[in-house]
């Protein structure tokens, strides 16, 4: 009897016992908060699934995440032939993690495929505008849109990975999101109840934007509450999370064995307003005056100085500045005066203020501390403090007049996919301005930068003129790893493990 | 008795009709089905696109029969996420739950039977008032409090333990005792009280006076009539926990049913969560239906009435 319990707590002491990790055999483990809907880039498009998609799989052309230029990646050089077409020359001798070669029938096939609405891509802005996909030899190969469609090499650098067309085809999308196989830096090597491993891929093709990785095996672990992630970071098990809590930054940073930091992003933070009319025809946000009264109602400064850290910054413009046609200098400013908010809101009849609802979901902080400073000029706000998606809901079906809400434009470095996604008339778009509708849709169908970028200098004017948002700030976004680790935060969000390395 | 097992299965279809049809509804009004599988950033175009392909515009009707047709002839559907089959994501789950679910009933069973019916042996004593405490406590204190604090302390603070993830036994101790001590207190509680009752009867003063071994009026008398609603109690507890606990399996990353059930109802993955569902209310009506068999097989009156 004690004989085998003898053996039995040996075992179970065995079990317990962590396997080594990290710097000693050149691994990370990374804790992410949700488990990805398989591995396919084009339906897996949340910020993890777009992380992994990265590692997997190469796209034609890598963006410096410092610089936001193009650099080769499978493509290496591009050239434009008219208003609808990019021809791509690509790279010679790449293969994909199954030994197969890459050639232009893999980016054929994979456009071709993903751009047919039947095969469901998520994000159908990404796909959409591609008309046709031809190889022109086996290295070379053109892409080809309905219309002249300016943000082309955008979306081909961001969001269309390569994958092997015999391969997918022979088992199946299904299969493939399951089992996948790119010309990443990194290969799946399989995995189970929670967690799976990416392995360096050793015939990766040097030369391109991504380097070499240095770190040998990723371990991905799903671990969904933010609080237990954080645990497992002190405990030395993973070695990297994101997604921490602003307010825990600085104490996770004080630990020795732990370095925490709030990175900029690219993601924007509005308040917008139902100028439109949505929730009702009395809806005071009509008025400009009202929407005025609210830009000048909230102190920003202290929001972004006491509430959001890091090096997030205060927003004057419905676009991120990094962006393309994101004319900072074209924005009217208001200022901080909430004596004048108050005149302007009396002047259009609400000097005894009125009742609103606002949704949000991203920081209950931030949330209130607007709606204080909007109760003290006489606006009161009822806050409906949900999840992400019926927030969005909740805006996009016209049921709140206010919408705290936050944006990060898929990383895209151009303004079509921030305020382009908001004034075009679509269920975000809370104004339905035809002249800035009109606006939007002319840039959108040039690749003239020049007029592109006067047409949307002209609409940020509208926009902050007409005051239907009060643009906040950038969103931080907070990261916790091994202080051991080399690890640099990018500010389109995406962070780059083929780019870190152990000290 | 085999009338009375028919019967119960004929309501059992009914009431998981019931439920099914509820759910549905529910899950389609409450929220755009379609903003759930295209995700946060969707436009109007992947809303249309994501609506076209899964027919999410069809009368709810048209897509509830569909859906039943499917599910008469085996087919649970595939999960508007991932696109894998539902019943390979259930089968690959479930193993973890019910780990998790076998553990916790026993830990919560174990401590809620000595402590019970000690805290009966010597009522008001000190005993007895520390066992009271500790069920109060137990009721209180939030789950997912607790196993954060279990967590700091036995995962962060001593090591002793892996404080997230399902990959080895030694992960299920935590969480174990966390669901478990959820349980606990309401069972000791009522063993406790079931044996105050008996052990004031008339019986049990005639097997004392009969001169039967202590422990012989113990177990064979007393707790056996005590029992009862303990089992009952047990059996509801047990089809709780199968069904998955999400908040549990949330904090400490095992991939159960109860995290899938919690994914899919964020993201409206309606096969999964009618499955889910349905797995459930089958969990709880077989075990209730076991805890009467069992029950009626304790007390022969019970068997009588039947």
């Amino acid at each position: 009897m004690t004989h085998r319990l003898t053996r039995y707590a040996a075992a179970f002491a065995l079990l317990a016992t962590p396997l080594a990790a990290g710097p000693g055999d050149n691994s990370l483990t990374i804790g992410l908060g949700e488990e990805p809907p398989g591995f396919d880039g084009y339906i897996s498009t949340a910020r993890d699934g777009v992380l992994l998609t990265r590692h997997l799989f190469d796209m034609l052309i890598y963006r410096n995440p410092e610089t936001f230029e193009y650099e080769p990646l499978l493509a290496t050089g591009w050239t434009r032939i008219d208003d609808l077409t990019w021809e791509f020359t690509l790279r010679d001798g790449v293969t994909f993690h199954d030994g197969s070669l890459f050639t232009a029938e893999d980016v054929v096939w994979t456009l071709t495929t993903y751009a047919n609405p039947e095969t469901g891509a998520r994000s159908q802005a990404s796909v959409q505008w591609i008309e046709r996909v031809e190889a022109v030899d086996d290295l070379t190969v053109r892409i080809v849109s309905k219309t002249p469609f300016p943000a082309a090499l955008e979306f081909i650098s961001g969001s269309l990975p390569i994958y092997p067309s015999d391969y997918a085809q022979s088992v199946g999308l299904q299969a493939f999101s399951q089992a996948p196989i790119g010309t990443g830096p990194y290969m799946y090597a399989g995995g189970d109840s929670g967690q799976f491993t990416l392995e360096a891929f050793d015939g990766y093709y040097q030369g391109g934007g991504k380097g070499t990785p240095s770190i040998d095996t990723l371990i991905v672990r799903i671990i969904p509450d933010t609080a237990t992630r954080v645990a497992e970071v002190i405990g030395g098990n993973v070695e990297w999370i994101w997604n921490v809590p602003e307010d825990q930054v600085a104490q996770l940073d004080t630990l020795p064995a732990v370095t925490a930091t709030l990175g900029s992003t690219m993601r924007i933070a509005m308040i917008a307003m139902d100028a439109a009319g949505r929730t009702g025809e009395d809806s005071p946000f009509a008025d400009l005056r009202v929407r005025q009264a609210v830009n000048h109602a909230i102190d920003r400064d202290t929001i972004v100085a006491e509430l959001v850290g890091g090096d997030g910054e205060v927003l004057n413009v419905p676009c991120y500045p990094l962006q393309f046609g994101c004319d900072t200098g074209a924005a009217v400013v208001y200022d901080y005066d909430p004596d004048k908010a108050r005149a302007l809101l009396a002047e259009a009849g609400y000097g005894d203020g009125f009742s609103v609802k606002m949704s949000s979901y991203r920081d209950r902080n931030r949330a209130e501390a607007v709606q204080s400073y909007l109760a003290a000029v006489g606006i009161t706000v009822d806050l409906e403090l949900v999840q992400a998606r019926a927030s969005f809901s909740a805006w996009r079906e016209g049921e709140v007049g206010l919408w705290y809400g936050d944006w990060g434009s898929f990383s895209i470095a151009d303004v079509s996919a921030s305020l382009g996604n908001f004034f075009n008339g679509s269920t975000n778009d809370g104004a339905r301005d035809p002249e800035i509708m009109d606006l939007l849709a002319s840039a959108d169908a040039t690749v003239d930068e020049t007029a592109r970028k006067q047409a949307y200098s002209t609409a940020i004017r509208l926009i902050t003129e007409r005051a239907y948002w009060l643009p906040m700030h950038t969103i931080v976004m907070g990261y916790a790893y091994d202080s051991e680790l080399n690890f640099q935060a990018n500010v389109d969000e995406l962070p780059r493990f083929f780019l870190a390395s152990w000290k | 008795m085999l009338r009375f097992v028919i019967r119960r299965l004929a309501l059992a279809v009914f009431v998981v009709f019931a439920i099914s049809i509820i759910t549905f509804t529910l899950s389609h009004v409450a929220v755009d089905p379609a903003a759930g599988v295209a995700g946060d950033s969707a436009t109007d175009d992947d809303l249309a696109a994501v609506r076209a392909q899964y027919g999410f515009d069809r009368p709810l009707i048209v897509q509830y029969a569909a859906y039943i047709a499917n599910v008469a002839q085996g087919d649970l559907g595939r999960s508007y996420l991932s696109g894998q089959p539902v019943t390979t994501l259930l089968a690959e789950r479930i193993p973890a739950t019910a780990l998790l679910a076998s553990l916790s009933i026993l830990f919560a069973l174990g401590l809620a039977l000595p402590l019970g019916v000690l805290a009966a042996l010597r009522p008001n004593s000190t005993l007895d008032r520390c066992a009271l405490t500790l069920a109060v406590v137990g009721q209180a204190i939030p789950n997912f409090w607790a196993g954060l604090l279990l967590i700091l302390l036995f995962g962060v603070k001593l090591g002793w333990l892996p404080i997230s993830g399902s990959s080895t036994l030694a992960h299920f101790v935590l969480p174990a005792i966390t669901l478990g001590s959820f349980a606990m207190p309401a069972l000791m509680r009522l063993i406790r009280a079931g044996m105050i009752d008996v052990l004031e009867t008339d019986y049990i003063r005639t097997a004392n006076a009969m001169g039967l071994a202590r422990r012989t009026v113990l177990f064979k008398y007393a707790l056996r009539n005590a029992i009862l609603p303990v089992i009952s109690l047990t059996a509801v507890q047990f089809g709780f926990m199968l069904g998955g606990s999400i908040i549990v399996e949330s904090v400490f990353a095992i991939q159960g049913i109860g995290y899938l059930a919690w994914q899919s109802m964020s993201r409206s993955d309606m096969p999964v969560i009618q499955a889910i569902v349905l797995f459930i209310s089958l969990v709880y009506i077989v075990l209730t239906l076991l805890a009467d068999l069992l029950n009626a097989a304790l007390d022969p009156r019970i068997r009588g009435a039947a």
